[in-house]
C-alpha cells in the first residue's frame, strides 16, 4: 500500500473542499511528488487545513496549514484526502 | 583542526523567504562573487565574511530550499555542497541554517536533514522583529539546549544580530557543535545497514550516513547520479532497501516526513509562547482577500502588469534616448578626430562606439524591469501573480511564473529572458527562454510602422493599418504557444512534471537597499557577460559591410553623378560600396533563398545586416537606396523609394519589388526571426551556446517558412 491512513469517515479530496470550514488530513499519496513536497512542509495525516483561495480560472487553489500559505494545483490536491472537522 | 580561519568555509542554507539572501548580503557586503555551478544554471554565490581580527571565512550561499530530498537542482546542489561532493571541494566546516521564527517547525525540518550530513551547525533565528511584533516569543536558551547547537536571533535586513552570529560562528568553528538527530526505528536502521553493506562496504562508495538516508528516503535521489556503481545495480540495491522498509511498516516515500516531524514536535514543546496578538498574519490574509479575489484580484493584476509593461516600454525611452544621444555625440567626436584615417574612423565610429552603444542602450529597460521584479518578489506579490496566471500556462508544461518574463519580453526579450531566473522549474524556465524571443519586442515596431505606413495604410486606410499593427504583435505569441507545447512534449518526455507547489509568503515592505542591489547585479551581469559578445558581433558585421573598399569605385560613382550636390554624391558612393561589400555580395548570392518570400537582393542584404539587431534594417535600406543611413520609419523618401523600386534583373524585371505581399512577408519574417545578437548572447549565458544556436537556427527556419507562406498566399489573393 502506498497510502497512509488514519481513519475514514465523511472523506473527500482536498481538491473538493469549500472555503468555509476546517478540515483534517486523513490520507496522503506520497507517490505524488507535489504531495511529497507538501509533506516535508508538514502536511501529514492529522494536520488541520483550510482552503483560502481559488484562482480566477478555478485552478490552482491556495490552502493554509500550520502557518504555511501554499498554492497547489487541483490535480495534486486530489491526492490528499481530508475530512470535515 | 585548522589553525587559520581564513581557510574555513561556511555554508548558508534555509527555506525560501526566510531572509537568507539578506543575511548573506549583510554579512559579506560587496565582497561577493556570483558564478554558476558547473553544468547547471543555478547561481553560485560566494562571499568573504570578515570575522574581525583580520580573520575571514568563505561564505557559500546555497539556493533556498524546503528539503534536501534532491528532487530539484537546487536541492541537489545543497546536498552536494554539504556532503563535500561539489567540484572537488571538501564539506564546509560549518553550516548556518537560517530559520524563520514564524515557521519554526518546518524550517527545523531542513536543519534536521542537514544535521544528518554531519556538518557542525549554527542556527540563525531570523525575522525576530516580525515575530516579536506578532507576539511570538521563543525561548532561545531552551531551544539551544534541546537541539545541541547555538541559536542566534537575527534581523537580517537591518543587520541586527550580525555580531552575535559572528561570535557564535567563531566559537562553533572550534567546538564543532552538531544538531541532535532522530533515533530511527529498527526498520529504518536495518534498511540503512543494508545500503551501507551493499554500497559502501562491497562497492567502496564514499557515502556518509546522511547520504545513505537520502538514497533510502528519496525515490529518485540525485545522490545516485554520482555513484560509480552501475545505475541498474544502484536501482536494485535501493529498491531492496526500500522494500525492506515497507515490510517493516513504513512507506518509504512518507517515512521521513512522518518520523522527522514526530521527532521535532516534542523538541518544540514550550519553546514557542504565542500571545493573542496575531495581527500581522491576518493583515496578510486581509490583503489577499483583495489581491487573490477572483474578480478584483484579476483587475489589480492587470493594472499592475500594465504599469510594469508601460514602464519598461515607455519610461525607459528617455534614458535610451539619452544613451543614443551620447553614442551619437561620441561618434561625431570620434568621426571628426579620425577624419584623416577613414578605415579607423569607420571602425571606431560604426563598429566600436556603435557596438558598445548597441548593448548599453538596453540597460535602462533591464534596470527598470529588475526594479519591478525585485519589488514584486520582495513584497510577496510575485507568487500571487503566478497563482492567478498558472492555469493559462499549465497545458503547455509551463507555470504561472512564466507570465512576467513573457510579458516583459514584449518590451525587450533581454530583460525578459533574464527575468526567467525567478522560475524554479528548470524545464519550464528553459521553454520560457526559448519562446521569449517570439514576443514582439519594441525593436520590431519601427519595421512594422514603416511597412504598414507604406503599403497597408494607403490601400486600406488607417483603421486597417491600426488593426494590422495590433495583429503583428500577436503573430509571435500565436506561434509560441504550440511551440511551447511541442518543446514540453520533447524535452519532458518520460519525466514527471516538476511539482508546482508554491508558498504564498506573507506580504513584506521591501527594503530600498536590496532593490537597488538587485538592479545593480542584473545590470552588471548583462554588461559584462552579454556585452562582450554583442560587441564582437557588431564589429564583425561592420567589417562585412565595410570591406572591400576600392578607391576607384568612389571616383566612378562620383563621375556618374557629377551634377549633383556633394551630400547626394556621398550617398550614392555609400550605396555603391554597400552593394559590393562582402555583405552586399553575400546578399546577392543568398537572394535566391529569399526569392520565394519575394525579396530582392536589397531586402536580403537588409535582412542579413539586421541579424545582430533588427532595427538596423531601416538604416541599411536607407543606404542601399542612396538616402543615407539616417532615415527612420517615418521617412517619406524611404517610402517613396520602396514604391519606385523595380526588379533590376530576373524573370520579374521591371515589376515593382514591393507590394502588400512583400510587406507582409517582411513583417512576418521580422516578427519571428531571432535577429538580435543581444538576445542570442543572453540565451547563451542563461542556458548555453548550444541552445542559443539551436534557437537561432530554429527561429530563422520558422521565420523563413512563415514568410514564404504569407507571401505565396497573399500574392495569389491580390
Amino acid at each position: 500500500m502506498l497510502y497512509i491512513e488514519t481513519r475514514s469517515h465523511s472523506i473527500m479530496q482536498l481538491s473538493q473542499i469549500k472555503k468555509d470550514g476546517k478540515f483534517r488530513v486523513t490520507k496522503v499519496n506520497a507517490d505524488n511528488e507535489s504531495v511529497a513536497c507538501l509533506m516535508s512542509l508538514g502536511l501529514l495525516p492529522g494536520q488541520e487545513i483550510r482552503l483560502t483561495h481559488e484562482a480566477p480560472l478555478g485552478d490552482p487553489i491556495a490552502v493554509s496549514f500550520e502557518g504555511c500559505h501554499i498554492s497547489l494545483r487541483r490535480c495534486d490536491a486530489g491526492e490528499v484526502e481530508v475530512e470535515a472537522v | 583542526m585548522k589553525s587559520d580561519t581564513a581557510s574555513f568555509r561556511v555554508a548558508l542554507i534555509g527555506n525560501p523567504n526566510t531572509g537568507k539572501s539578506s543575511l548573506f548580503n549583510a554579512l559579506t557586503g560587496l565582497k561577493q562573487r556570483v558564478g554558476n555551478y558547473s553544468g547547471v544554471t543555478v547561481e553560485k554565490k560566494i562571499g568573504k565574511w570578515d570575522l574581525g581580527n583580520g580573520q575571514s571565512v568563505e561564505l557559500i550561499d546555497l539556493p533556498g530550499t524546503y528539503s534536501l530530498s534532491a528532487k530539484s537542482i537546487d536541492e541537489r546542489i545543497a546536498v552536494d555542497v554539504l556532503s563535500g561532493h561539489m567540484e572537488g571541494q571538501p564539506a564546509p566546516d560549518l553550516v548556518i541554517v537560517v530559520v524563520d521564527v514564524e515557521n519554526l517547525q518546518r524550517n527545523l525540518f531542513l536543519a534536521s536533514q542537514a544535521a544528518e550530513l554531519d556538518v557542525p551547525m549554527v542556527i540563525a533565528l531570523n525575522c525576530w522583529d516580525v515575530a516579536e511584533r506578532k507576539g511570538l516569543k521563543i525561548d532561545c536558551k531552551l531551544l539551544e539546549q534541546r537541539l545541541g547547537v547555538p541559536v542566534v536571533p537575527t534581523i537580517a535586513n537591518r543587520r541586527r544580530g550580525a555580531d552575535e552570529l559572528n561570535a557564535a560562528v567563531c566559537a562553533a568553528l572550534q567546538s564543532r557543535p552538531k544538531m541532535i538527530r532522530p533515533a530511527w526505528p529498527a526498520p529504518v536502521k536495518e534498511s540503512l545497514a543494508l545500503l551501507r553493506t551493499e554500497l559502501v562496504e562491497k562497492n567502496g562508495e564514499a557515502l556518509k550516513d546522511g547520504e545513505l538516508i537520502r538514497l533510502l528516503f528519496d525515490k529518485n535521489s540525485a545522490v545516485r547520479s554520482r555513484l560509480k556503481t552501475p545505475t541498474e545495480q544502484v536501482a536494485i540495491i535501493t529498491q531492496t532497501a526500500r522494500e525492506s522498509l515497507r515490510k517493516g511498516g513504513f512507506n518509504p516515500d512518507a517515512a521521513e516526513s512522518l518520523l522527522r516531524f514526530r521527532f521535532l514536535n516534542p523538541l518544540l514543546l514550550d519553546i514557542i509562547e504565542r500571545q493573542a496578538n496575531l495581527k500581522q498574519r491576518s493583515r496578510s490574509e486581509g490583503i489577499d482577500q483583495i489581491l487573490l479575489h477572483r474578480f478584483w484580484g484579476l483587475c489589480v493584476f492587470v493594472g499592475m502588469m500594465y504599469v510594469v509593461f508601460q514602464s519598461v516600454y515607455t519610461w525607459a525611452g528617455p534614458f535610451m534616448g539619452l544613451i543614443e544621444g551620447a553614442t551619437g555625440w561620441l561618434q561625431g567626436l570620434a568621426s571628426a578626430t579620425l577624419a584623416n584615417t577613414p578605415v579607423l574612423q569607420s571602425l571606431v565610429v560604426d563598429g566600436m562606439i556603435g557596438g558598445v552603444g548597441a548593448f548599453i542602450v538596453f540597460l535602462p529597460q533591464i534596470l527598470i524591469l529588475f526594479l519591478f521584479i525585485a519589488l514584486l518578489e520582495e513584497t510577496g506579490y510575485m507568487a500571487r501573480a503566478a497563482f492567478l496566471m498558472d492555469k493559462l500556462f499549465q497545458w503547455c508544461g509551463l507555470n504561472g511564473k512564466s507570465f512576467v518574463p513573457l510579458l516583459s519580453s514584449y518590451a525587450c526579450a533581454i530583460p525578459g529572458i533574464m527575468a526567467t531566473r525567478t522560475i524554479s522549474d528548470p524545464k519550464a524556465r528553459m521553454i520560457t527562454i526559448l519562446i521569449a524571443p517570439l514576443m514582439s519586442c519594441s525593436a520590431r515596431l519601427p519595421v512594422y510602422l514603416l511597412l504598414i505606413g507604406a503599403f497597408v495604410e494607403p490601400l486600406y486606410g488607417p483603421a486597417v493599418a491600426g488593426a494590422a499593427l495590433f495583429a503583428m504583435h500577436f503573430v509571435g505569441a500565436l506561434l509560441a504557444a504550440p511551440l511551447a507545447w511541442l518543446l514540453n512534449r520533447t524535452l519532458n518526455k518520460g519525466r514527471t512534471p516538476h511539482p508546482f507547489v508554491m508558498e504564498l509568503p506573507p506580504y513584506r515592505v521591501p527594503r530600498v537597499k536590496s532593490l537597488l542591489w538587485r538592479m545593480y547585479e542584473s545590470g552588471k551581469d548583462f554588461v559584462i557577460r552579454a556585452g562582450t559578445v554583442i560587441f564582437a558581433m557588431t564589429v564583425i558585421i561592420w567589417a562585412l559591410l565595410y570591406f572591400p573598399r576600392p578607391a576607384e569605385l568612389k571616383e566612378e560613382v562620383a563621375s556618374q553623378h557629377s551634377n549633383e550636390t556633394p551630400a547626394e554624391v556621398g550617398q550614392y558612393i555609400d550605396a555603391a560600396y554597400l552593394e559590393q561589400s562582402y555583405m552586399g555580395r553575400f546578399g546577392k548570392f543568398v537572394q535566391p533563398v529569399f526569392a520565394p518570400a519575394g525579396y530582392d537582393w536589397k531586402i536580403t542584404v537588409g535582412v542579413l545586416a539586421s541579424f545582430p539587431a533588427r532595427e538596423v534594417i531601416i538604416s541599411t535600406l536607407g543606404i542601399t537606396y542612396a538616402l543615407g543611413g539616417e532615415v527612420d520609419e517615418e521617412s517619406k523618401d524611404l517610402r517613396d523609394a520602396f514604391k519606385n523600386a523595380k526588379w533590376e534583373s530576373g524573370p520579374r524585371m521591371g515589376e515593382p519589388v514591393y507590394n502588400l505581399a512583400v510587406a507582409l512577408s517582411i513583417m512576418v519574417f521580422f516578427a519571428l526571426c531571432m535577429q538580435c545578437g543581444a538576445t542570442l548572447a543572453v540565451i547563451a549565458k542563461e542556458l548555453n551556446w548550444g541552445w542559443a544556436l539551436a534557437s537561432f537556427c530554429g527561429l530563422t527556419i520558422i521565420a523563413w517558412l512563415a514568410a514564404v507562406a504569407v507571401y505565396q498566399t497573399t500574392i495569389h489573393l491580390i
